[in-house]
C-alpha cells in the first residue's frame, strides 16, 4: 500500500498571524514622548518652585522693611502705658511706707503686657 | 499679639489714654494702613536702612531694656518712614494709589499688581530716587518686580 505522502514541493504557508493593520508608532516612540512629556513637567515645576522662592524672599524683605516701623510705634504705645501705671502707683502709694515702686517682675527687663486693651476704630467696633 | 482684643470689663473700658509726658518729645504717628505700607515698604527701606539698623541694634544691645531706652531711635524710624510717604504722597500719588488699591483688591500679592507697580516704582525712582531692591536675589537672575 502506498503510504499517504505531502503533496510535491510541501504544503503551502498557513496563516497563523492576525490579518490586522499594525497601528500607531512604535511602541519605544511611545515611551520616548512620554520620557519628553514628563521631562518638560518637571522643568516647569521647578521653575515654578524657583518663581514661588523669589515671591517668598519680594515678600518677606517687603515686611522686614516694615518691621522697626511698626515695633516703634507699638513700643512707644507701651512704654506710653507703663509710664502711666507708673504714675499712678505713685500717686496711689505715696502713703504706704516701704512700698516697692515698679516692674512686680524680678528683673529689669521691660515686659510686654499678655494683653492691651486698645481703642477700636473702623470696621472692629466692639458689639 | 495684644491688638485685636476688644476691653471686656463689667465696669468700665479701661483704655489708658495718658500721653507721654512731655519730656519725651512727640512724634506724629504713621497712620497708614497695611497696604499702602506694603506698597511704599521697599522705598521706606531704601531711604531709613540706617535709622531702622540703629534701632534693631539698640533694642538688641539694650538687653530687654530697649522699650524703654531706645524711644529716640524709634521716633527717628517713625519721622524717616513719614517722610518717605509724605514724599510719595507729594510726588507720585496717583500712582500710589492705584498701586496699594490693587494690592488691597487681590490679597495683598505683589505679583498681582506688576501693571500698577511699574510705574509707580519708575515715578518714585524718578521724584525720590529710591529704588526698589531686593536682596539676595541669586547672581544673574532678573528679580521677579523686573521680569
Amino acid at each position: 500500500m502506498v503510504q499517504d505522502l505531502p503533496p510535491t514541493g510541501g504544503y503551502g504557508p498557513i496563516q497563523y498571524k492576525r490579518n490586522v493593520p499594525a497601528r500607531g508608532f512604535k511602541p519605544s516612540y511611545y515611551l520616548l514622548a512620554m520620557g519628553a512629556i514628563c521631562a518638560y513637567g518637571f522643568y516647569e515645576v521647578t521653575r515654578g518652585n524657583r518663581k514661588q522662592v523669589e515671591y517668598s524672599r519680594e515678600k518677606a524683605w517687603a515686611r522686614i522693611h516694615l518691621i522697626p516701623l511698626l515695633e516703634a510705634e507699638s513700643d512707644r504705645d507701651h512704654v506710653r502705658r507703663m509710664m502711666a501705671a507708673d504714675a499712678r502707683e505713685r500717686e496711689l502709694m505715696k502713703d504706704v511706707k516701704g512700698w516697692k515702686y515698679g516692674s512686680v517682675y524680678n528683673s529689669d527687663r521691660f515686659v510686654r503686657p499678655t494683653y492691651t486693651p486698645m481703642e477700636t476704630t473702623g470696621v472692629h467696633q466692639p458689639r | 499679639m495684644s491688638g485685636s482684643r476688644h476691653p471686656q470689663f463689667n465696669q468700665t473700658v479701661l483704655i489708658d489714654k495718658t500721653p507721654l509726658p512731655t519730656s519725651i518729645p512727640p512724634v506724629q504717628e504713621v497712620g497708614a494702613t497695611s497696604a499702602p505700607l506694603l506698597s511704599s515698604s521697599y522705598f521706606i527701606g531704601a531711604r531709613c536702612k540706617d535709622y531702622n539698623e540703629d534701632y534693631i541694634l539698640c533694642k538688641h544691645e539694650a538687653g530687654g531694656r530697649g522699650e524703654v531706652e531706645c524711644l529716640k531711635e524709634g521716633r527717628k524710624v517713625t519721622r524717616c518712614a513719614s517722610s518717605v510717604l509724605a514724599d510719595i504722597n507729594k510726588y507720585c500719588l496717583k500712582e500710589f494709589r492705584a498701586h496699594w488699591e490693587c494690592l488691597e483688591n487681590n490679597n495683598h500679592r505683589l505679583f498681582h499688581c506688576r501693571a500698577q507697580e511699574k510705574p509707580y516704582n519708575k515715578c518714585v525712582f524718578d521724584n525720590l530716587k529710591l529704588e526698589k531692591v531686593i536682596p539676595g536675589v541669586p547672581k544673574g537672575e532678573t528679580p521677579v518686580h523686573l521680569k
